[in-house]
């Protein structure tokens, strides 16, 4: 057990794998009586149970790494935010105490935020960190897409793959039937000529 | 102790501000009750979600090629019409066009496969179809504003036979030029893993790519100025219809974003002439037809370096350029618009029609 303990993800791996164990065994101690009478939807739950365990024990890892691309991504807005302010006030100083100097402070304010934001917008630190926050948060939807899939199983209903093959199937009916019209249109083309 | 100044007009500005907030209510229609759209029209045609809609006629004598517009595939065709005084449409009817346009409509799951090859091959090539066989004619005047303009692009090359004129107004060509942060973030997106994971390509994220174009402009300043200018009619009716607009963009087919982002935006195929749309290579030296290619200047969403290879990469002789001083919506939408872009359109298309 120690080996396991040696860094963040040996303890990730522990706990995974103490679920699993855990879960494997629960569903074969309760698997003998149960089988006798389970045909329901709890039974099939707890049959699907450890790939469950197994989603949820993943997820943990990816929220950790979601978590880590969230704080980066604030830490960049907040990064702009405080040198736009630096700017503005240095600027501040040279701009008049009156009606006008308002004004002017306002288009100043607005314009060096813009900027600003706009460099963070368009620099490739901060595209490749959205982009790894949005992916992070793509994985752990496929996470609960597949336990959502378990949930519809044990209720006899489809699932999202299964739903996915019909969308997949009328569109390539729909193409085939598009192609015959289309066949069917030339003919009657031709045959006018 | 120092004594504190305030300054009156900063003072003067903060109560003004504070009123209209708590009057705004009582001034100014929710703004989802806003109404988009006054010009008539008929659905002409329907296939799946997309409509063809055509314009009632406001002029006795008409232009004999019909003029069919590709909207755009993020937002809704009323931008096009959102207001009498700066209506595109109103306009071009008043000109005497025969004017169509493709509302692409609101995809749903079962849409997530439809890509390229059924947005032109398919639905504007039937549109195409039936407007031909309508009027009597056998080519069309093609206008394509944004992403529509790239769709108007393929379909003329793939099908130029059946294209009299086109129009490309701020098209999306070649994706490597384009300056704005929008393609920064399409070029190192996993549009793979978005597909396959959610299917279509959700209104929320285009809202956020919308929001950080321009975020303190249009997130602080725009909305300081409608409070600002609570009591002024003409400036919060066409603001309200304007923030409407942008708050309704549809979900965009899964497959489609798919090609959109890998074909124009990470590997630039359709200005490198290696773009496939329905086992077909769209050649852009296919487009030999009338070519007017309308670029806005101060476009934050299509950069017009993004825009202008167009007008280079086509073999027509007869093709024109113009920049103009103005916004991607203001090109469209503006008063701008009706007195410079609108009638040299106009006369343009005349021209060749």
């Amino acid at each position: 057990m120690n080996n396991y303990m040696e860094n963040d993800s040996s303890i990730t791996d522990y706990y995974k794998k103490t679920a699993m164990f855990w879960s494997d065994m629960i569903a074969m101690m309760s698997s003998k009586p149960t089988a006798l009478t389970g045909v329901g939807p709890l039974r099939t739950l707890s049959s699907n149970l450890k790939k469950i365990t197994a989603e949820l024990t993943e997820a943990n890892k990816e929220i950790v790494e979601f978590n880590n691309f969230l704080i980066e991504y604030y830490k960049q807005l907040a990064d702009t935010w405080s040198s736009a302010q630096k700017e503005v006030t240095s600027k501040a100083s040279e701009l008049p105490q009156n009606e006008e100097g308002t004004e002017a402070y306002k288009r100043v304010w607005i314009d060096i935020f813009e900027n600003n934001f706009t460099g963070l917008f368009d620099s490739k630190k901060f595209s490749e960190n959205y982009n790894g926050l949005i992916s992070k948060e793509l994985e752990l939807l496929k996470r609960w897409n597949a336990v959502t899939d378990v949930m519809l199983k044990s209720a006899n209903l489809p699932t999202k793959q299964e739903i996915d093959e019909i969308y997949e199937e009328v569109h390539n009916l729909k193409n085939r039937i598009f192609k015959l019209e289309l066949d069917k249109k030339k003919a009657e083309k031709n045959a006018r000529k | 102790m120092p004594e504190n100044k305030f300054d009156a007009k900063i003072i003067g500005e903060f109560l003004n501000l504070g009123r209209s907030l708590a009057e705004a209510p009582m001034k100014v229609s929710v703004p989802h009750e806003v109404k988009l759209g006054s010009t008539q029209f008929d659905v002409a045609y329907k296939e799946d979600k997309m409509r063809l809609l055509h314009f009632k006629p406001l002029t006795s004598k008409q232009v004999k090629t019909p003029l069919l517009i590709s909207y755009a595939i993020v937002n809704r065709y009323h931008i096009f019409d959102i207001d009498p005084k700066k209506s595109w449409i109103k306009n071009l009817l008043e000109q005497g066009f025969d004017l169509y346009l493709i509302d692409w409509g609101t995809p749903t799951k079962i849409d997530k496969f439809l890509g390229f090859n059924e947005y032109v091959n398919g639905y504007m090539d039937n549109c195409v179809d039936f407007i031909c066989d309508e009027s009597n004619v056998d080519k069309v005047s093609i206008q394509g504003y944004c992403t529509g303009g790239t769709l108007a692009t393929v379909y003329s090359s793939l099908h130029p036979e059946r294209v009299k004129n086109l129009v490309a107004t701020a098209p999306v060509i070649d994706g490597w030029k384009d300056t704005t942060v929008v393609s920064n973030i399409a070029k190192y997106f996993d549009v793979d893993k978005l597909v396959d994971t959610v299917g279509n390509m959700p209104p929320e994220f285009i809202y956020y790519c919308f929001s950080i174009l321009k975020p303190f402009e249009q997130g602080v300043e725009k909305y300081l100025k409608f409070f600002n200018n609570i009591d002024n009619e003409k400036f919060v009716d066409s603001f309200l219809k304007i923030e409407k607009w942008l708050d309704e963009t549809p979900p965009i087919p899964g497959e489609l974003f798919r090609q959109w982002i890998k074909g124009i935006y990470q590997d630039n195929l359709l200005i490198k002439n290696k773009m496939s749309v329905g086992g077909k290579l769209v050649s852009l030296e296919n487009l030999n037809m009338p070519i007017f290619t309308q670029v806005a200047v101060g476009d934050h969403l299509v950069s017009p370096e993004c825009s202008m290879p167009l007008h280079y990469a086509v073999s027509s002789t007869d093709k024109t350029l113009k920049l103009y001083p103005t916004g991607h919506v203001g090109m469209i939408a503006s008063s701008f618009s009706q007195k410079t872009v609108l009638p040299e359109l106009g006369k343009w298309l005349k021209e060749r029609s």
